[in-house]
């Protein structure tokens, strides 16, 4: 079947999704009084679910696997389209269907919502293009079109200060980011003399004396690679946007983008810095990340303990979880036999984390959206107000986590499996020594919404309206991170094969 | 022809069934679901008799049903063995628990008992919990069950959560046994390890692999390079902790005498086919490694000897009816295990038989007078019953005379057979001999007690105005206590082997041959196989094999007369009197059970004491640690929550630095700067 179609159908899911953000914009222009939220809405979902359907379609049918011939390379080599590429998009549309489902509560009264959408779903082709650039000049293209929209998402609420300025401050440290990274590819550029990957890791295995410059653009790329996963040290963006943006925005930031970055960092790495020349020239990114993983979780952990709003705290937990999806890259050793399975478990943890992590925020959305505060306390007494929602949530919350008898056990398992059967015992146990103390704030948020009573016996009044869209969000959101258990064979198996091909 | 084996699961899932309708619906049941148990029971007998009737037609079952967690080194597995052994053990349980249940309906329902439908359900689960312990294939799926039959004793035991008694009784039986059970636990983990499986049968099983490891043609673990007899012989203790609790054998014998307190049916239930029970069949289901270990045999003997012994002195002063019956029933499992350590196997499974018959007849038999009396225990307020309650005297007195191991009632033919096994087996090993003897030398005392029982109750003149009047009891009393009469007078038949040796009949010891796989079994578990791996040679007296059995059987019947007699001197008159007061400062002692319970309380707050320390060490060293580490992550938190300060420029400047860091460390790590 795959080589039935002609090759440029393997862009169908970026394609699919950039058309129907292309589709948005046009309605929104030409025929302002034509659209409506849910219309809007409607045709956003419909789009992703459509690349959702034919990424799993692909994945199923084996496009780009190593099972049929490998990855279908077009555009000159600029774009590989593989299984990597697929499970990412995955990823991807999926978040972006929830978010956008879930955006149509969230911004029921916004006066002009259609923007929105179009600017998601272009983020979103920004991604799925991230997802199969084989290019570093692609790579740089397509993050700047992730990049771009999502400014432009976090200050959406135009009025809003905290809104505003969040987006700014997104913006300028993107910008530094940004900065640093393109200096990086040109100097990658300046030594091997090119951008294509297959060609820049030709490159680095002939480096002679310049493989300091190799190093010095090499350690940028990390850097650029760390902004958009928002790992330490560019991560001081993530609390201010998470918690100044829309909170589907947070979500969809948190998940997708994250994810985002972390499909050009396994790619890149693997592909155009391969580990057996890299460590040979004297560059040792493996240990890099690994500082980096060991920083990015323990900082991220720290200080969401401390946090009294939920949404901050969740924010922080998403740089924490950044460290841990790190491992994926800072546990491997040359010609280790658990690469692929420590990097396939990293990926299906950032898979199942697009679900628990996605439906988290959409929940503090719904918070927002009733109009109970945004503290710890605030959310005393919940259930007894949204026993359904407060229920998802706590699934959220413990698979975070990484609690039996959720999803989140399974992938944070593997992927600590993977890092000890690789030899990184000590990343493993920092893993494992942070996740308790994740335990300690996630629970805080389930007692209070269960056990705790409400700051005051008006304080849930509030919660009158029933946001369906945003509920269906989240209790989907709950049923997958659920599901996800008894479905995690297949995920860890496509994961583990997807990035076995690469090395 | 149909597969008996395919309604082994049956058997269990019956009783279970009516424990689920008796929870769900009793109260809409008729006689609080009293006839859904019976019929639940009547049912599992039948197919018990039909599987035991298959395994005679030389057949036996051993297959693993249901494996619920499977690993690279073991699976945890359900499953079913039928072999000649639980098939007798099927039928003891089920007929015992039908009798049991239809004399509930005298005891229970007629005497206006409230809460009839939790107490079916109590009976049920009980039962089912027993017979899925019974057909269990592998040590794990016994222990499940043997909880399962600890917590259907407690809930029993407690039945009357009102008054004050019974749950304190309960709580004891719980804990007392719980006690013994964390060694068996221990233990199971321990078979695991060492064979990778705890199956009792078959080639692979943990018996086979320990013989094989024996002789050196298996490898096994062993913690720190143990000696394997060593190993061995600690793995057989620790499940024996287990057994110790279960069969209250001494010393963690002191929660069955308060497990009186439970209904009088409940009692015979407990003593005579489920819980107590299951303790001497552990044993006997995994002989065949604890007869690889004679240093673990010597110890069962020795316990089951001095238990038989010390059991019974409790008995002889005790005056209330089912506390002797209590005490004799930790000395007749005392006599059990006494028989197991000696290598008597089938001396062992033939008093579990005969015992089941005749102390359910008691039991049920001491209910019939409660029931008279009106709930009244103590026998110096009974007397001349024998007249009013025929049956049940009649009955009783056949229980009676088969406990105290008098010729030719069932009793004295298992009695005579766990002494001789002790007593060939003991000329070689002194551990053994002094078994022996205690054994023997708690024959009279048994008879004894016994007696002074029956005559206090049932003779002489009354003493109160209950027993000039006592209460008419009905069929379903009187029915389980004839069909248990009968059992109780001619079980022994079933194993007539001090006849065959005298007089050379060839072919009457059928236990013996049923449990020898002589019709049907499973290779590897027979009496046979036990015999031949186990450490014992035999030894005789005067007159080589027959004269030993004559004088042995002589021996223990004069004994067994003696204190009969000196019964019928001290009571069987019109108006007995206490004569204990000749015992002098024993009597106190005795009376106070050797001081046990408050030896074990005395031990418990001693633990407590330890306890004490160890909550010290976990308050201050343990939490401190955590508590230290939880305020230095929330310090830590707090520092980094100031470095986001909000100012953009200041993170320009940190993440500059942060990348300047990096490429530092790798720089310099990698030589780039040179």
């Amino acid at each position: 079947m795959y080589n039935a179609l002609p090759p440029w159908t393997a862009l169908a899911p970026a394609l699919l999704l950039g058309l129907t953000g292309l589709a948005l914009l046009l309605v929104d222009t030409i025929r302002p009084r034509s659209r409506s939220n849910t219309s809007m809405a409607v045709v956003g979902a419909l789009g992703a679910l459509a690349s959702l359907a034919v990424t799993v379609w692909f994945v199923a049918a084996g496009t780009g696997s190593a099972d049929t011939g490998g990855g279908i390379t077009l555009f000159a080599d600029a774009i590989t389209v593989d299984t990597l590429s697929l499970f990412f998009t995955a990823i991807f549309a999926s978040v972006t269907s929830l978010v956008v489902v879930a955006a149509h509560d969230y911004f029921h009264d916004h006066e002009n919502p259609a923007a929105f959408y179009s600017l998601t779903l272009f983020a979103a082709t920004g991604m799925a293009l991230l997802a199969v650039a084989n290019s570093l000049a692609v790579v740089f293209v397509a993050l700047e079109m992730v990049s771009l929209p999502s400014y432009a998402l976090v200050a959406f609420l135009k009025t809003n200060r905290g809104s505003v300025e969040a987006g700014l401050k997104y913006f300028l440290v993107g910008a530094l980011s940004s900065a640093v990274f393109l200096f990086g590819i040109s100097l990658v550029y300046a030594v091997t003399g090119s951008l294509i990957f297959a060609e820049v890791a030709a490159g680095i295995g002939s480096l002679g004396d310049l493989a300091g410059i190799a190093g010095i653009g090499i350690v940028m790329i990390v850097g650029g690679v760390a902004f958009k996963t928002a790992s330490v040290p560019f991560h001081f963006w993530a609390p201010e946007a998470y918690e100044g943006a829309p909170a589907p925005v947070s979500a969809f930031l948190s998940s997708a983008s994250k994810a985002a970055g972390f499909v050009v960092a396994f790619r890149v790495f693997t592909e155009a810095f391969p580990l057996g020349a890299s460590v040979s020239a004297e560059i040792n990114w493996v240990l890099a990340f690994g500082v980096l993983a060991a920083v990015t979780m323990t900082l991220g952990n720290f200080a969401a303990a401390v946090q009294e709003e939920v949404k901050r705290m969740l924010a922080y937990s998403s740089i924490g979880h950044a460290g841990y999806a790190l491992i994926g890259l800072a546990a491997l050793s040359a010609g280790g036999s658990g690469n692929g399975a420590v990097m396939g478990a990293a990926m299906a943890h950032l898979f199942v984390y697009g679900f628990m992590n996605t439906g988290a925020f959409l929940f503090v959305a719904m918070a927002e959206r009733w109009g109970v505060g945004r503290t710890f306390e605030e959310y005393g007494g919940l259930a007894r107000r949204a026993p359904v929602a407060c229920t998802a949530m706590a699934v959220f919350m413990f698979s975070l986590a990484g609690l039996p008898p959720f999803a989140g056990f399974f992938s944070k398992y593997f992927l600590f499996m993977g890092a000890i059967d690789n030899g990184f015992i000590w990343l493993a146990a920092l893993g494992a020594v942070n996740s308790v103390i994740s335990l300690y704030y996630y629970s805080r948020v389930v007692k209070a919404m269960f056990l705790d009573d409400p700051t005051t016996p008006s304080a849930l009044d509030t919660i009158d309206a029933r946001p369906t869209a945003l509920y269906a969000a989240v209790v989907f959101a709950a049923v997958a991170t659920v599901l996800l258990l008894p479905g995690f064979g297949p995920v860890i198996e496509t994961a583990e094969a997807a990035a076995s091909a690469l090395f | 022809m149909v597969n008996a084996f395919a309604y082994v699961p049956a058997v269990v899932l019956l009783p279970f069934v009516s424990f689920l309708v008796a929870l769900g619906a009793g109260r809409y049941l008729p006689k609080g679901g009293a006839f859904g148990g019976i019929a639940a029971t009547a049912g599992s007998f039948l197919l018990s008799v039909w599987v035991a009737a298959t395994v005679a037609g030389g057949r036996a079952y051993n297959e693993t049903v249901y494996t619920w967690a499977g690993g690279d080194q073991f699976e945890l597995t359900f499953g079913l063995l039928v072999d000649p052994l639980s098939a007798l053990m099927l039928v003891i349980v089920t007929l015992v628990a039908l009798l049991v249940h239809v004399f509930s309906l005298g005891y229970m329902n007629d005497e206006g008992e409230t809460g009839l439908p939790r107490y079916y359900a109590g009976l049920g689960l009980f039962t089912a919990s027993m017979l899925g312990f019974v057909v269990a294939d592998n040590l794990l799926m016994a222990f499940m069950f043997f909880e399962l039959v600890g917590l259907c004793s407690y809930l029993l035991i407690g039945f009357h959560f009102r008054e004050p008694g019974p749950p304190s009784a309960a709580k004891k039986a719980f804990l007392v046994t719980r006690f013994g059970d964390y060694f068996f636990l221990v233990g199971v983990v321990a078979v695991f390890a060492t064979f990778g499986t705890a199956a009792f049968a078959g080639d692979g099983s943990f018996p086979a692999l320990a013989e094989a490891a024996l002789e050196g043609s298996a490898d096994v673990w062993t913690p720190g390079g143990l000696e394997l007899g060593t190993w061995l012989t600690v793995v057989g203790l620790l499940v024996l902790g287990g057994v110790v609790g279960k069969s209250a054998q001494f010393p963690l014998h002191t929660w069955l005498p308060d497990a009186m307190e439970g209904p009088t049916p409940v009692s015979a239930l407990i003593h005579a086919a489920t819980m107590v029970a299951a303790g001497v069949y552990l044993v006997a289901r995994m002989y065949g490694f604890y007869a690889l270990t004679p240093t673990t045999l010597g110890v069962i003997a020795f316990i089951g000897g001095f238990t038989a012994l010390f059991a019974a002195t409790m008995g002889v002063v005790k005056d209330e009816l089912k506390q002797v019956l209590a005490y004799s029933t930790i000395s007749q499992y005392g006599y059990m295990m006494l028989a197991l350590g000696a290598g008597g196997y089938v001396a062992a499974v033939f008093h579990l038989t005969t015992h089941a018959f005749f102390k359910a007849l008691l039991f049920l038999g001491a209910g019939s007078v409660i029931i008279a009396m009106h709930h009244n225990e103590d026998m110096w307020d009974m007397g001349g019953l024998k007249s009013k309650l025929p049956v049940t005297y009649y009955t009783f007195l056949a229980g009676s005379l088969a406990l105290a191991g008098i010729f030719p009632f069932a009793g004295f033919w298992s009695k005579d057979e766990v002494l001789y096994e002790a007593l060939v087996h003991g000329l070689n090993d002194p551990l053994l001999l002094g078994g022996y003897l205690m054994g023997l030398l708690a024959v009279p005392v048994t008879a004894f007690y016994t007696f002074r029982m029956v005559f206090l109750t049932f003779h002489g003149d009354p003493r109160t105005e209950t027993a000039r009047d006592p209460e008419p009891v009905r069929w379903n009393v009187k029915g389980p206590l004839m069909v248990l009469g009968t059992l109780a007078v001619g079980t022994g038949l079933i194993n007539m082997v001090p006849v065959q040796k005298v007089f050379g009949l060839e072919g009457i010891d059928y236990l013996h041959r049923w449990l020898d796989n002589e019709w049907g079994g499973i290779a590897g578990l027979s009496s046979h196989h036990y015999a031949d791996i186990g450490p014992y040679s035999s030894g005789y007296l005067v007159g080589g094999e027959t004269g030993t059995v004559l004088v042995g059987a002589a021996v223990s019947l004069g004994l067994a007369l003696a204190g009969l007699g000196l019964a019928w001197r001290f009571y069987n008159v019109a108006s007995p009197t206490e004569h204990t007061a000749a015992l002098g400062g024993i009597k106190d002692v005795l009376y106070n059970n050797y001081y046990l319970d408050e030896l074990q309380v005395w031990i418990a707050y001693r633990t407590a004491d330890i306890a004490g320390g160890a909550d010290t060490f976990d308050q201050g060293i343990i939490d401190g640690v955590v508590n230290g580490i939880s305020s230095v992550s929330l310090a830590g938190g707090g520092r980094i929550r100031r470095i986001q300060t909000g100012v953009v420029s200041e993170y320009a400047a940190m993440l500059t630095l942060g990348l300047i860091a990096l490429l530092v460390v790798l720089g310099v790590g990698g030589g780039w700067f040179l």
